[in-house]
């Protein structure tokens, strides 16, 4: 079982994360501080660290900076209040590898930590499967089974990404941020859906097996299993 | 203790010191002008000494007493002295005592005591006198009383302290005047600087149209209060907005808890109360993100990430992100790049700007409608201009749209958290770039800065290429 080391001083916050993450198959293990926390982080070397960047005792930042000076490399989830783009840009330079803000929506975090846990891909390789979908990264050109998908430039990104993520959910901001490279909300909320829209009508023709699914006021998943 | 602290005062202080040099100077001026007369007096007048003495004692010896008699009879002022002695030193002649030992016979004119010959008293002065032997052996002394040096070391001595004594006065009178002035300045400041420090945001400094340094500081200082002035309030009027938009998504997700906790009777009537719910919170937060947003851009503190941004490549971004929307609306959406283009600023934040200006322009487009996002450069500025077909900004609301929050009336059922145009407004402004709004038809707002010096491999790329490319497939 996937074992996550959750870093949180707020017991209703804290409560609710756990609940939500062990309903979702994970074992949680909670500390409320950030002295107790980075020595539980040292003891039980869990798989992925949500970790709170304000905490009495020791600052978030300054757990995660002394995990990484020891060489731990666990996957580590910041979550604040803070959520000046500045401060983003520190919590990811001292070693987070994702950033959330609060509030934040429960499938956004479950969503960000089950893409932390993820291995990271093998950048070398230059065909990527998934399900019927293959993607050709050298000449940039995608089929489903024997037919060829058209794809704008910007829609072969897109697919990339969901790809390499099959089966995962991927909201709007995670898309928003890793594929458009934004770091601001869009004012038209609906910005994702219509790329998605446009993607979806390419990639699952008429009778075809629906691959792309929107999950309902969260986001979505590229179902291949 | 007013007193205490005028005389304290650093003017008067300055003032009081010049005031003592300037006495310092002109008393020793006046010593020198003394000094100098004096000695000019005495060289006179032992000069009339050795003529007289000469010109006596070449008279035949049967005139010298008619002629020293005359001599003495024409000083009326008393300060001539001379004698004729016989060898042995009793006096034949004049109105000198004794023959003074000290004078040598032949000698110069030299300062000796002499009596006079005079009733009642035989008084003795000091007096500059000379004496020469006669051919018959007889001395001839001649003398003058030369008073006229301590007279005018009083006239001198007057002249000091009817030109001194004013000078110094008025020297303090100013130095006193100025202190005052100055203070009675500061004071008036002071009065209004409480008066804005309590809060009366309109109050400004005294300040008249002389040129002075002090009216200066008042020009600056109050044009400050202008700029704090108008922040100020626009923060008032903000917060009033923020409550309003704040409490409008609040209401709602509170209407819909209390209803559904009374009225829900099925799970899922409880769950789609819940999104309700969910969905006002979130508009609720957007418009707090948003806002915070606004707030980090304007504190300045991105200008240490500026680097060379280009444009052009920003502009096709936008496009590439926005064209599927505008196609979904029936807008065509086209770039037109004149050449490419760099600026120095911050990427993400000008790609923000643009992508805020492009989001506007296609939103409130009708359908059928153009939005044209362009780049112009002439090596010294460039200029991205977005235009569209929509009903466009009209004059009176031009100012209002950049104030945080303002959205049209007719703008009132859009979505959005109405910061768009007041977000570009503020990146523009961090940049040190100028953001218009131009006439109508239609909208045209253009941001307006100065260009890179472009590396040479930039060369001009083919308009004709760029705008066949971007052109939105329709």
């Amino acid at each position: 079982m996937t074992r996550i080391l959750l870093i949180e001083d707020d017991t209703e916050t804290a409560d609710a994360i756990v609940s939500e993450l062990t309903e979702r198959g994970f074992e949680v293990r909670w500390a409320p501080d950030g002295i107790g926390g980075l020595d539980r982080a040292r003891e039980s070397s869990p798989d992925a660290l949500i970790v709170d960047r304000m905490l009495p005792g020791m600052d978030g930042l300054t757990v995660i900076e002394a995990l990484r000076k020891d060489q731990v490399r666990t996957p580590v989830l910041v979550l604040s209040a803070l959520g000046a783009v500045d401060d983003r840009v520190r919590g990811l330079r001292v070693g987070g590898d994702d950033y959330l803000t609060k509030p934040f929506a429960l499938v956004e975090l479950v969503a960000r930590v089950e893409a932390l846990l993820r291995r990271p891909f093998d950048s070398r390789e230059t065909t990527l499967q998934a399900g019927p979908l293959e993607l050709d990264l050298i000449e940039r050109t995608a089929r489903r089974g024997e037919r060829e998908i058209d794809l704008l430039p910007r829609e072969f990104r897109l697919l990339e990404y969901m790809m390499r993520r099959s089966d995962q959910l991927l909201t709007r901001a995670m898309l928003l941020e890793e594929v458009w490279n934004y770091k601001f909300v869009p004012a038209t909320t609906n910005l994702i859906d219509v790329h998605m829209g446009r993607l979806r009508h390419k990639v699952d023709g008429p009778g075809e097996t629906q691959l792309i699914h929107n999950v309902r006021g969260s986001g979505f998943i590229l179902r291949v299993r | 203790m007013r007193q205490i602290e005028f005389i304290r005062s650093n003017t008067f202080l300055w003032t009081a010191a010049v005031a003592a040099t300037l006495a310092l100077f002109v008393a020793g001026l006046f010593a020198f002008i003394y000094w100098k007369i004096d000695d000019y007096l005495i060289m006179r007048s032992d000069r009339m000494i050795a003529t007289q003495l000469n010109f006596l004692a070449e008279l035949p010896p049967g005139r010298l007493n008619d002629a020293i008699s005359d001599h003495l009879k024409q000083d009326s002022r008393g300060v001539q002295y001379a004698g004729l002695f016989d060898a042995a030193g009793s006096r034949l002649a004049g109105n000198i005592a004794r023959l003074p030992p000290q004078l040598d016979p032949g000698g110069p004119v030299r300062s000796v005591r002499l009596a006079r010959v005079a009733a009642p008293t035989v008084h003795e002065a000091t007096v500059k006198a000379a004496a020469r032997r006669l051919g018959d052996g007889h001395i001839l002394v001649m003398g003058r009383h030369v008073d006229e040096t301590r007279e005018i070391s009083t006239v001198v001595g007057q002249a000091l302290l009817l030109g001194l004594l004013p000078a110094f006065c008025l020297c303090l009178l100013a130095g006193a005047w100025l202190s005052i002035r100055a203070e009675r300045r500061v004071e008036q400041v002071n009065q209004r600087v409480q008066r804005i420090v309590a809060g009366d945001l309109r109050e400004r400094l005294p300040q008249s149209d002389a040129d002075d340094p002090f009216a200066r500081l008042a020009g600056i200082v109050n044009g400050m209060l202008d700029e704090m002035e108008t922040t100020i309030n626009a923060l008032a009027g903000v917060g009033n907005d923020i409550a309003h938009d704040l409490r409008t998504p609040l209401t709602r997700v509170r209407l819909a808890l209390e209803r559904g906790r009374t009225h829900a009777a099925t799970l899922e009537d409880l769950q789609e109360v819940a999104d309700k719910a969910i969905g006002g919170i979130d508009q609720a937060l957007a418009i707090i993100t948003a806002l915070l947003r606004l707030a980090e851009i304007e504190s300045n503190s991105r200008t240490a990430g500026f680097g060379d941004v280009a444009l052009d490549e920003i502009l096709r971004q936008v496009c590439d992100v926005y064209e599927p929307i505008a196609e979904d609306k029936d807008v065509a959406l086209r770039v037109a790049i004149d050449r490419k283009a760099e600026v120095r600023g911050d990427r993400d934040l000008l790609f923000e700007a643009i992508a805020n200006l492009v989001d506007n322009a296609v939103k409130f487009t009708p359908r059928g409608g153009r939005v044209t996002l362009e780049l112009m450069s002439d090596g010294k500025a460039v200029r991205v201009r977005v235009s569209d077909t929509g009903p466009g900004i009209g004059e009176s609301e031009r100012e209002a749209v950049l104030r945080r929050f303002y959205r049209s009336d007719k703008m009132r059922n859009t979505p959005g958290v109405g910061l768009g145009l007041s977000l570009v407004a503020a990146i523009v402004k961090l940049h040190g770039f100028r953001l218009t709004i131009c006439p109508g038809p239609g909208g045209r707002v253009e941001i307006l800065a100065p260009a890179r010096a472009v590396a040479c491999n930039a060369a001009p790329s083919d308009p004709a290429r760029e705008r066949h490319e971007s052109l939105a497939p329709l």
